[in-house]
């Protein structure tokens, strides 16, 4: 996972690393694909607008220019069960797949690091949001994600912490509640103004 | 000049014995900052705040800066604190006989993974799961099943529990190897009684 504002450097310093990484794989281990994960040294995320450009650089450099097999990992600020979190996840979701990804692999909500903050509707998001992007113009996707970053970006330091599987899900059944199913079509929503078509 | 044979995990081992000595801070205090530096400055790289480029001259200018940055660079070894380098005709090598495409899972729930290009119509696979977050024992097989019940879901990536029959699964302990274990079946039990029971793991 290449970090930016790490040792390489800014935004396209860190590409070269990203590049470079993608390369190794496949030379030093035979790899069968490349698990990316651009991250943010400040807030351990792989959906800020740096990390986003980083992933998709690397992503569409890689796709135009060997067969080389790629996959990202999702960490957002935000916990399951809040706007923020799909939104998020909808931003890496729409550069991954409109830069050529082959893997889209997550989302490890609350950046991973909380226990048992992560739920099957932020993957659904993902997947459903990666569908919707298949096949877009890069200059529309471009658009969108321009302006879905900024809804976001500004609540890194104060993202809600969201809530944990167990309050998200009857965990008989394995069906989420009413209330996360709202904030999931309001996200929904969200993006469908953007100009997302679902 | 062609090489010998093709490079592998072997020749590495081999080759990280006896590269370049160097010490851990001079390759990330000095060795990488200044290479990318170079290189970006070299090919005059300016991404100039997309997400997704559009700019192909930029794109074979930003993968001939990462193919040097591998190339001159080649990769440290942290355990041997050597530098491990490949010559130029070995990774063009790798480039060239990557793996196309390949199977993910078995039976009905199997997936193909294959290649897909900037702007492409087909859905990327989707691998639903935790992503290495930690999950309690209690409820690890549930979280795993709320992935393998969505069908926008491919394959699963795994969480890591936090405790096995209540122990912590310290590294280097019996209880992490158990861990291990009992992630595995229950999570190919998950996708099981969510009716996937090929999904790939």
């Amino acid at each position: 996972m290449p970090i930016f504002g790490g040792y390489a450097g800014g935004i396209e310093e860190t590409t070269i690393v990203d590049i470079a990484t993608h390369l190794n794989a496949i030379v030093m281990s035979s790899a069968s694909w490349h698990l990316d994960g651009p991250v943010h040294i400040r807030w351990g995320s792989t959906n800020t607008r740096e990390t986003l450009t980083i992933a998709g650089w690397a992503c569409a450099t890689i796709s135009e220019f060997t067969d080389i097999l790629s996959g990202n990992q999702y960490y957002p600020c935000a916990g399951p069960c809040t706007e923020m979190c799909l939104l998020e996840a909808s931003a890496q979701s729409m550069t991954d797949t409109a830069s050529g990804r082959e893997i889209l692999s997550g989302v490890a909500a609350a950046k991973g690091v909380v226990t048992d903050k992560t739920t099957g509707m932020e993957a659904r998001m993902m997947g459903e949001v990666a569908r919707a992007t298949a096949g877009m113009e890069i200059s529309e996707v471009n658009k969108i994600v321009s302006k879905l970053v900024p809804l976001y970006e500004k609540n890194y330091a104060s993202a809600p912490a969201g809530k944990t599987f167990q309050e998200c899900y009857d965990v008989k059944t394995i069906t989420p509640t009413e209330e996360y199913v709202q904030v999931y079509n309001s996200a929904r929503k969200q993006l469908e103004d953007l100009g997302l078509v679902f | 000049m062609t090489f010998r044979k093709s490079f592998d995990c072997y020749e590495f081992y081999d080759r990280a014995k006896v590269g370049e000595k160097c010490t851990q801070d001079d390759w990330d205090l000095m060795k990488i900052p200044m290479k990318t530096m170079e290189l970006k400055q070299k090919y005059g790289l300016d991404f100039k705040g997309e997400f997704v480029p559009t700019d192909k001259d930029m794109m074979g200018k930003l993968f001939q800066a990462g193919f040097e940055m591998l190339l001159e660079c080649g990769i440290y070894c942290t355990d041997t604190h050597r530098i491990v380098k490949y010559t130029e005709d070995e990774i063009w090598d790798a480039i060239n006989n990557v793996q196309k495409e390949f199977t993910l899972g078995t039976g009905r729930d199997a997936v193909r993974v294959s290649k897909r290009s900037v702007g492409d119509k087909k859905k990327p696979i989707i691998q639903g799961g935790p992503t290495g977050s930690p999950i309690s024992e209690e409820v690890f097989m549930p979280v795993h099943m709320s992935y393998a019940l969505e069908k926008e879901v491919d394959t699963i990536v795994d969480g890591v529990m936090t405790s096995v029959r209540g122990k912590s699964p310290i590294p280097g302990s019996p209880y992490e190897v158990l861990a291990a274990k009992t992630e595995t079946r229950l999570i190919k039990q998950a996708a099981a009684m969510a009716g996937r029971p090929g999904m790939g793991i």
